[in-house]
């Protein structure tokens, strides 16, 4: 986290841009730029403003917009809920069809429905997210007025609010995680199928459901979750994409907005967080790797 | 609990919620009525309209804080908190009188000291304000509604600067709120306008929610742009900030919002043939496109060069690139100043007209241009400079330029024009921007067209023909006066290029069919809105 902490500081320093030149206006003097780069402490020398923010940080003081003059902290917590409910409603989504999607797929290979499932796959991958976004903004909520446009419903003020709002989005934004899950549970489930001991199962007449989810599919479990772990990156990038064309006003778009005005505190404490949420994720995987392959310790 | 109990309780909450249980009481319809939901056309990221002078802040500002006086649809400055002024024989004592009855949204009195702080905290910011404040012998409060300001010269112009829509605006604070220094944000957003701001619901990036101040006393004149009666209709007005166009106009269409202040004109076919949503000319002083030079290297800090530009330019090309096939959204200009405004002129404008690249290359020759790369900056994430930087590059290449484009970001653009080294390290020689109209009626705040080399905007031209123009319409004592200044000095900005503006170019704004009230503007008018 400190080497994250130190890269983000540094890419920032030395990134074209201004932002008190953005907050001065067109109308500004240079002499008014320069005054309020100073009142921002942007004009101090780098290693005292980094190690500044690096001392409050540990602190857990991720400092304050430039623009907005609110705590970063303030700013995270107010965009944390819509971010947190649109990752875990798509993981969820992604996980509970693409894996199935993918045994199957294993199964009846060579077949249509194996065919139609590496299709959906190339098309998850090649459709960019906005476009599927549009699409199904357009069919579902305008033609269709099913669920609304845009926006967020916290989770407090109803649980069916809250999901009409993130369907579309989570679909939209699932859809390459299904597509990347469900070729890698494919490949995956390919593999084992081929081997000896599910050859001996289906021997012993043992059912078909059994053999793929209790037999083969926990032997193909270890790519699988690495996969899933590994495409939590995935879905915070298609976050800051699936959240500007929804309007959810979650913490892709707070980066967007800070990226886009050069508001460093607030880029600096995002990323941070995302980081802290990635390795979050990587030990997560690990710890889930003892449980689906006891042989492995650590 | 046991899991036989947990799924039990999961399952009872899920019927719940499957049928509404869980859910906040709807508005009533009475309630919904009364508030407005509009789409701004960019993020409130902060509230300090003296500190931070983007238009949106601007926009939000003028619900939140009254001002001295207010521009009307004619220009002319009226009165707004004051009811009275008097200009001393010599010109140089104003003395001002506040309405009576003026609250503040914390329930504490306006009073003349809070006039004199915003003032001065506004002078320290605003052109006009600059100019004030160095011929300025004091500004003082005489008693709590009564002020003074006494100046060392005469200042013809004064009602204007108090009154004029251009940001930053004449915004009155309270004293110790005013006080803050001017380079320094606010926080706390105490006005006394016709609606209070609710910090607590404030998402910046999301959502801004404005509420009826009952106290707000309105004068009785019908309102016009910032003048008048600003009476409002709606208990509520909740901004919410859509940054997708396409996202805006389906939220519009399904009834999600009531308002849209810039619809893409790309989109405004769909728009218009909704049968809940009327489309119309937003801002009818719409905006300047523009290219600036730089001045101080080459090859632009030839004169010739300049002109060779001018001369083949053709705004059509620009215009077309922006607004698309709508005719109605853009007009040609041989002028610096905003058409169909009382003092725009196309006097010694005609190079603006010329669109003749064959001359042009004539005079290109004649400047002996050594070919020295024309380092375009070109910002893409904005429509408009993307789209003329396009424009920009084929023209230069057809009379024979060469051309290095710097496709990057307008952040790094607004860094980049701040520097005066040589194109070759670092700097630039070329940047896209463009102007509201309401800055280019006159020279009052029209930063971008002065001359006066290092003190200019960016570009730093330096001509003193044009900064003695300038002077001379703020001298100026009456109509006539000015227009035959405006009109040299449209002609000496034209010869020395000051700037090559593209174009002027309107927008649409849209609202659903159930929101009445809704007027042409400089800038988003809540005031007499309503909504069925």
């Amino acid at each position: 986290m400190a080497f994250v902490a130190l890269f983000v500081f540094s890419l920032l320093y030395i990134a074209p841009g201004d932002p008190a030149a953005v907050i001065a206006g067109d109308q500004a003097s240079p002499a008014d730029v320069e005054r309020i780069r100073a009142s921002l402490g942007l004009d101090r020398p780098y290693l005292v403003r980094f190690g500044e923010w690096f001392f409050r940080v540990l602190q857990g003081d991720l400092g304050t917009s430039i623009f907005t003059s609110l705590p970063v902290t303030q700013l995270i917590g107010q965009r944390i809920e819509p971010t947190l409910s649109l990752m875990v409603l798509t993981l969820i989504l992604a996980v509970s069809i693409a894996v199935p999607l993918g045994v199957i797929a294993a199964w009846k290979a060579g077949t249509w429905v194996d065919r139609a499932v590496v299709g959906f796959a190339v098309f998850g991958f090649s459709v960019p997210v906005f476009v599927i976004g549009y699409l199904l903004a357009y069919v579902f909520a305008l033609k269709l007025d099913w669920v609304p446009v845009q926006g967020y419903t916290p989770i407090s003020q109803g649980i069916w609010p809250w999901f009409k709002n993130l369907i579309l989005p989570s679909i939209t934004l699932g859809t390459v995680y299904i597509a990347l899950i469900a070729r890698i549970t494919r490949a995956t489930m390919l593999e084992v199928l081929q081997q000896d001991y599910v050859r001996t199962a289906q021997a012993k007449g043992v059912g078909n459901r059994d053999v793929l989810f209790l037999h083969s599919l926990k032997n193909a479990a270890v790519p699988v979750v690495t996969i899933i772990g590994i495409g939590v990156a995935l879905l915070i990038g298609g976050a800051v994409v699936t959240e500007s064309v929804f309007a959810i006003p979650g913490l892709g778009r707070l980066t967007l907005d800070a990226i886009l005005r050069r508001d460093y505190p607030v880029i600096q404490g995002v990323v941070l967080i995302f980081s802290f949420v990635y390795v979050l994720v990587n030990l997560a995987v690990d710890l889930i790797y003892t449980l689906v392959d006891p042989r492995i310790r650590y | 609990m046991d899991r036989r109990s947990f799924l039990k309780t999961a399952a009872g909450t899920g019927v719940l919620a499957a049928s509404g249980g869980l859910a906040m009481p709807a508005l009533s319809q009475g309630a919904a009525a009364k508030t407005l939901r509009f789409v701004p056309q960019a993020n409130l990221a902060n509230f300090d309209p003296i500190w931070g002078t983007q238009y949106v802040v601007r926009n939000a500002a003028l619900l939140v804080w009254d001002t001295l006086y207010g521009i009307d649809d004619k220009f002319q400055p009226k009165r707004q908190m004051t009811e009275g002024e008097e200009v001393s024989a010599d010109g140089l004592t104003w003395t001002f009188k506040l309405r009576s009855g003026l609250k503040f949204h914390d329930g504490t009195p306006v009073l003349a000291k809070d006039v004199v702080a915003s003032l001065i905290r506004w002078s320290a910011r605003d052109p006009m304000g600059l100019m004030i404040r160095a011929i300025q012998n004091e500004i003082t409060a005489v008693d709590d509604r009564t002020f003074k300001w006494v100046l060392k010269q005469p200042y013809p112009k004064m009602l204007f600067a108090l009154a004029k829509n251009n940001s930053p605006c004449t915004f009155i604070m309270p004293e110790r709120i005013a006080k803050t220094d001017p380079f320094t944000q606010i926080t706390e957003y105490v006005g006394s306008g016709p609606m209070k701001f609710l910090r607590n619901e404030w998402v910046p990036g999301a959502k801004a929610v404005f509420e009826k101040f009952a106290d707000y006393a309105p004068r009785e004149e019908a309102p016009s742009w910032l003048s008048g009666g600003k009476k409002m209709l709606l208990d509520r007005v909740e901004w919410v900030i859509i940054p997708d166009a396409a996202t805006a106009a389906a939220a519009l269409q399904s009834g999600e919002v009531d308002w849209w202040e810039t619809a893409l004109s790309d989109l405004v076919p769909v728009l218009k043939g909704h049968k809940d949503v009327n489309v119309d000319i937003g801002d009818p002083l719409g905006n300047i496109g523009a290219f600036r030079m730089n001045h101080l290297h080459p090859p632009f800090n030839n004169l010739k060069v300049r002109q060779a530009v001018l001369t083949a330019l053709n705004q059509e090309d620009y215009m077309r690139a922006i607004v698309g096939d709508d005719d109605k959204l853009w007009k040609p200009m041989a002028s610096f100043f905003t058409p169909g405004t009382p003092l725009y002129t196309e006097e010694g404008g005609e190079m603006l007209k010329m669109k003749n690249v064959a001359a042009a290359k004539k005079l290109l020759a004649e400047s002996g241009y050594k070919d020295e790369p024309v380092i375009c900056v070109v910002a893409q994430d904005m429509a408009a400079t993307k789209s003329m930087g396009d424009v920009t590059a084929e023209l230069l290449k057809s009379i024979g330029m060469k051309v290095e484009f710097v496709a990057t970001d307008w952040g790094t653009v607004g860094a980049r024009r701040a520097q005066k080294t040589p194109p070759s390290q670092g700097g630039w020689s070329m940047f896209h921007t463009w102007h509201a109209g309401a800055d280019c009626v006159n020279p009052a705040s029209y930063t971008a067209i002065r001359a006066n080399g290092d003190k200019a905007w960016f570009g730093w031209p330096d001509v003193p023909d044009v900064e003695k123009e300038v002077t001379n319409w703020f001298n100026a004592k009456d109509l006539a006066e000015e227009k035959a200044v405006m009109g040299r000095l449209n002609k000496a900005a034209v010869q020395n290029v000051v700037y090559a503006p593209t174009g002027f170019y309107l927008g649409y704004q849209a609202w659903r069919k159930n929101v009445q009230g809704v007027t042409s503007g400089p800038f988003p008018v809540f005031w007499g809105v309503s909504k069925a």
